[in-house]
């Protein structure tokens, strides 16, 4: 279990760190806290030529509210200082739930927001040291057309167990990704492929540099199931946004991860309980449109039908909260 | 807690006395050290549940720069590690990590490159993977000398079981199932073996006893038992784990003769859990005869262990047709047992041996009878208990006994009767007993010893085999010197953990430590103060019995401590000794054994209730509280017994709820503390202790067990929490949110109770 040989870069600015990406030769590796990517190099699933680190950026630093009410996190943002922030313990305290729910402190101490949104997919039949997967034989992400998860599935389908994406989706928040061709925005929903293994939009040659939130006074409801109190990846999580207050709200956005390869925008129950309403009936309907949104599931870590229960009790139990909750 | 006059160490709260150490970091255990020239091992294990081995070629390895030995079967051909297995795999692979081959480098990094150039060959084979399939008519067979993949069975009876069926107006069947259990332990598995010296093998490990790894490594190289060297400062954690060598030891210990150099072996995170030896999947099938008026006339266990690909550890087949007997007062005892061979990992036992899984079963199962006759459990436990004096079917005599006190406790302090039936839906209570002997002969003795030596400054080094594992043991001998010499534990220096230093002594399992070694620690300091004593005497002119030792003084018993002419400090009496005229160095020996030819001399017995609370809607359960009380002869250090509690109530609860190594293929698919869901410390629900304490007239000052007692009740108290909150025996542990999720809305579409 000891790191592969590799090289280390730690660029001073952006430009300089975007060079490297464009310019490196071999495999080259985003490195934030390297809570994720330092464990899988371990286990010999990540061998990069180079690990670039970004950690110090001067660009992607800092919290920021902008002249128009936004709120901008920079990616290398420590989780450790975005669970402290006043501006975001004040006015978005299910996000910090969120991010208080990522592993433990140790791991927040070094994991930051770009990290955790670029958290790789995991499956158990994966997530293994060389040996074990040796022994089971290769994968779609370790070589092989074979999928240990699902028998003949054609894409991977490991889980995206990342705490922190489905509060920020839930928010609409962009992401900025910067290359030496120059910069995008897009809406975090868009990042993310159903695709364990190209799991996120990201260019080879690009770096995620901030999080922009929009100005919002909607609710916010974050919720995430575990075997243990912390220090783990959860079973499941739900993000739920609604305005209005109480039982009415016009307009929602659910969120459910870890079920899935890519974090799951719920339209459908959305759309019947902004209808119906947050009562019994729009919860009744909501939770009746989830098999379809839902679609087939695996049995990694927890058996498939566990988690299209545990996708019900998640929306039941965060819109339950929601109808407490004033705007 | 009884606290007598004449004891002044015994009972005291004691902080342990390297609790600084340990946590400031200073504590030395095995991965730390490291000796001049030292190696590092890697082992090449088997990709395969099954195949034959066509080839092994490990030329491209031994050449590799900074390869200094690299060893297979040819290397040992002999070499046996349990009694049809060789060391290393012969013609064969039985399981997913097998060993096969292994390394010895000057860099952990060349090790594992040269793993991969070990070219092995392999033919696929059939492979049974689950305890199921083994026993299924077309399943392979595994080895030759298995017909149906059974290995070995065991089968018991105690009077005349199908004559108290026969007798019975009520007989009750149910089946149970545990899963694959890791014993989590903190300090992963490694050994450091020393043998450039081909007439002495020092191996540095973790171990819960030298003698029996001493033996084994002797044998395996045939060599004196005395010439092989156990070390083990400091250990952490066993649960079983650690009774016996296991291959790494002698893998180490042949690289290190074939390379003339130490080498060390650490587990990786995961290849611990094809180290591990935990237990296996098992199978039980509960049969219990009552009468109407609710006696127990009959008890009936059948379970069958998965063993894994080899019988390693066939003790654990036979423990139960004991433990059935230790509970109730019967007519008649029948247990059928039997090992079967599986494509997987060996397997052993986990915290609470076999015991505990097997309670959660059996106590469920209990609680069931009683329940169909209509009876509270609580009064059917107490009603069946067996009271002290009592002479088992099994041969077992309680000298002491206090099973019905830790019913009566924790029915009065739970508030039982006013919660038992009446709680709301989805709240549970649930009762559990249990029995644990302490210590036990099962070869030749049972035998633990102990030296002392007292300097002329009055410090007193206590020479001791007992492993500290964690659970305090070296503290309380330290306890004990202290009290039989007067002085203070701080006072007491232990040197432990060394087979060429310390007298023999078989280790910490069987619940022997503060028993046996307790005793063997007792007779040593009384005979260092009988010599003490036989100088002081004279001096204070009345005879040496006449002395009374304690605050680090002697006097003249009925006398005030300090009375001039009359008393000493122990440092004055061991100067009298030391610089009088026999210049006498004293040193004290104590040697024990139990004198019954076989079984124990002692058990402890207790009771405990949990109350859980079940999320119908998420089938997560809270454990809430757990009451537990455990007699256990005399509490020597109430603060390490409530250790003790603690962190059995944990590690019960563990098992019951959380723990399993979810298999595929015969590969673990949780390798990792990550994954192997143990709860946190944030789980551990409020536990009330109760002390009871029935002075055992063999064990030191009264003592008992606290060992392994409690985890076992924990396991049966919460499984039958968690079944009265859902309202049926959940047939499996553990007891996972999505096994009770089934469960309910299997009783909710049935329009059972609970309703809600």
């Amino acid at each position: 279990m000891l790191l592969p040989e590799h090289d280390f870069v730690k660029p001073a600015t952006l430009a300089e760190g975007l060079a490297v990406l464009r310019d490196a030769p071999g495999d080259v590796r985003l490195l934030g806290g390297g809570t994720d990517v330092v464990f899988n190099m371990r286990c010999r699933l990540l061998t990069p030529d180079t690990l670039l680190s970004l950690k110090d950026l001067p660009e992607l630093q800092g919290i920021a509210v902008l002249p128009d009410g936004s709120l901008q996190l920079g990616a290398a943002c420590r989780l450790t200082d975005l669970v402290a922030a006043t501006v975001l313990t004040e006015r978005y305290p299910a996000l910090v739930k969120a991010f208080r729910a990522v592993a433990s402190r140790h791991v927040r101490n070094l994991a930051t927001l770009g990290g955790n949104l670029c958290l790789d997919t995991r499956c158990w039949f994966t997530n293994q040291t060389k040996e074990w997967r040796d022994a089971k034989g290769p994968c779609l992400k370790t070589g092989k057309d074979v999928c240990h998860a699902i028998a003949g599935a054609p894409v991977c389908v490991a889980l995206n167990n990342a705490d922190s994406p489905p509060a920020l989706i839930a928010l609409e928040a962009t992401v900025t990704l910067a290359s030496s061709r120059g910069e995008r925005r897009l809406g975090l929903q868009d990042f993310y492929r159903e695709d364990g293994i190209r799991h996120t939009v990201l260019e080879p040659d690009e770096i995620l540099t901030r999080v922009t939130i929009p100005p919002t006074t909607d609710r916010l409801v974050f919720l995430k199931e575990t075997a243990r109190q912390g220090m783990d990846f959860s079973y499941g999580a739900i993000a739920v946004r609604a305005d209005g207050s109480g039982a009415t709200a016009s307009r929602l956005r659910i969120v459910l991860g870890s079920l899935t390869t890519a974090p799951r925008l719920l339209a459908g129950a959305a759309e019947r309980l902004a209808v119906l309403g947050l009562g019994d009936d729009g919860l009744d309907a909501a939770c009746a449109t989830l098999r379809d949104e839902l679609g087939p599931l695996t049995n990694l870590y927890s058996p498939a039908a566990y988690k299209r229960e545990l996708a019900r009790i998640l929306l039941r139990k965060a819109v339950l909260e929601l109808r407490e909750m004033q705007a | 807690m009884s606290k007598p006059e004449d004891l002044s160490v015994i009972g005291r709260r004691q902080p342990r006395l390297d609790g600084f150490e340990k946590v400031s970091g200073r504590s030395v255990f095995t991965d730390d050290i490291v000796l001049p020239g030292m190696l590092h091992g890697r082992i090449l294990r088997s990709p395969h549940a099954r195949a034959r081995i066509i080839r092994i070629d490990v030329s491209k390895a031994r050449a590799l720069p900074g390869v200094k030995a690299v060893v297979s079967n040819v290397d040992a051909p002999d070499m046996l590690f349990s009694e049809k297995q060789p060391l290393l795999a012969k013609g064969f692979v039985h399981y997913v990590g097998e060993e096969v081959a292994a390394v010895a480098a000057t860099d952990p990094l060349i090790a594992e490159a040269a793993l991969d150039l070990i070219e092995v060959e392999y033919e696929v084979l059939p492979a049974v993977t689950s305890l199921r399939r083994a026993q299924q008519l077309d399943a392979p067979q595994l080895h030759e000398w298995a017909a149906g993949n059974v290995a070995l069975t065991h089968e018991k009876d105690f009077g005349d079981p199908d004559a108290a069926f026969a007798a019975s107006d009520l007989v009750i069947t149910d089946e149970f199932r545990s899963p694959v259990q890791h014993n989590t332990l903190a300090e992963l598995h490694v050994a450091l073996a020393d043998f450039t010296n081909p007439d002495k093998l020092h191996v540095w490990t973790p171990t819960q006893g030298a003698p029996m790894y001493q033996m084994a490594l002797a044998k395996a190289f045939g060599l004196e038992t005395s010439q092989v060297r156990i070390v083990y400062g400091n250990v952490g954690g066993a649960f079983t784990g650690r009774g016996r060598a296991k291959p790494h030891h002698f893998i180490a210990a042949l690289l290190s003769r074939v390379a003339g150099k130490p080498v060390k072996i650490k587990a990786t995170g995961d290849e611990e859990f094809i180290m591990f030896r935990g237990s296996g999947e098992t199978q039980y099938r509960f049969r219990t005869g009552v009468t109407r008026d609710g006696k127990i006339r009959a008890l009936e266990a059948d379970v069958t262990f998965d063993a894994g690909a080899h019988a390693e550890w066939a003790m654990i087949l036979w423990l139960p047709a004991p433990y059935l007997n230790w509970l109730y007062k019967v007519d008649a005892v029948r247990y059928r047992g039997r090992f079967v061979y599986t494509s997987t990992v060996p397997k052993g036992s986990h915290h609470g041996g076999i015991f505990g899984r097997l309670s959660a079963g059996w106590m469920q199962h209990l609680n069931h009878v009683a329940e169909e006759l209509g009876m509270d459990p609580a009064e059917f436990h107490r009603k069946n208990a067996i009271d002290p004096g009592h002479h088992a079917l099994d041969g077992s005599d309680f000298a002491s006994c206090g099973l019905k006190e830790c019913i009566d406790r924790v029915v009065e302090r739970s508030g039982w009767k006013a919660k038992y039936g009446k709680l709301p839906p989805y709240r549970g209570i649930g009762i559990g007993i249990g029995a644990q002997a302490s210590g036990g002969k099962n070869a030749a003795n049972d035998t633990s010893a102990a030296m002392i030596r007292v300097a002329d400054d009055g410090v007193v080094t206590l020479y001791t085999g007992i492993p500290d594992m964690g659970q305090g043991s070296h503290t309380v001998m330290a306890m004990i010197t202290a009290e039989v010499l007067g002085v203070e534990p701080e006072d007491i220096r232990i040197v432990g953990g060394d087979s060429d230093i310390t007298p023999f002594d078989w280790g910490a399992f069987s619940q022997r430590g503060t028993f046996t070694t307790g005793n063997a620690v007792k007779l040593a300091a009384e005979d260092a103060r009988a010599q003490l004593a036989g100088i002081v005497g004279p001096l204070l002119g009345v005879a040496a019995t006449d002395l009374k030792f304690a605050h680090r003084r002697v006097w003249v018993r009925g006398e005030t401590p300090d009375a001039t002419g009359r008393s000493f400090s122990f440092r004055e009496a061991i100067g009298k000794a030391f610089n009088g005229v026999q210049g006498l160095a004293i040193m004290g020996r104590g040697s024990f054994n139990s004198p019954r030819p076989s079984g124990s001399l002692a058990y402890s017995f207790g009771a405990q209730v949990a109350e859980v609370e079940v999320d119908p809607e998420s089938g997560a359960v809270k454990v809430i509280k757990v009451t537990a009380a455990h007699d256990l002869g005399r509490a020597l250090n109430p603060l390490a017994v409530e250790g003790q509690l603690d962190g059995q109530v944990f590690s019960g609860m563990s098992q019951v709820l959380y723990e399993e190594c979810r298999m595929d293929g015969g590969q673990i698919l949780n390798p990792s503390r990550l994954e192997y869901k143990l709860p946190r410390t944030y789980e551990l629900p409020e536990v009330e202790y109760i002390l009871v304490e029935t002075i055992d007239p063999y064990g030191p000052f009264g003592a008992k067990e606290v060992g392994e007692g409690p985890i076992v009740v924990t396991m049966a108290a919460v499984a039958n929490a968690v079944a009265n909150a859902v309202g049926e025996m959940l047939p499996q542990i553990p007891m996972t949110p999505w096994r009770l999720l089934r469960v309910i809305r299997h009783r909710r579409n049935h329009g059972l109770a609970p309703a809600d």
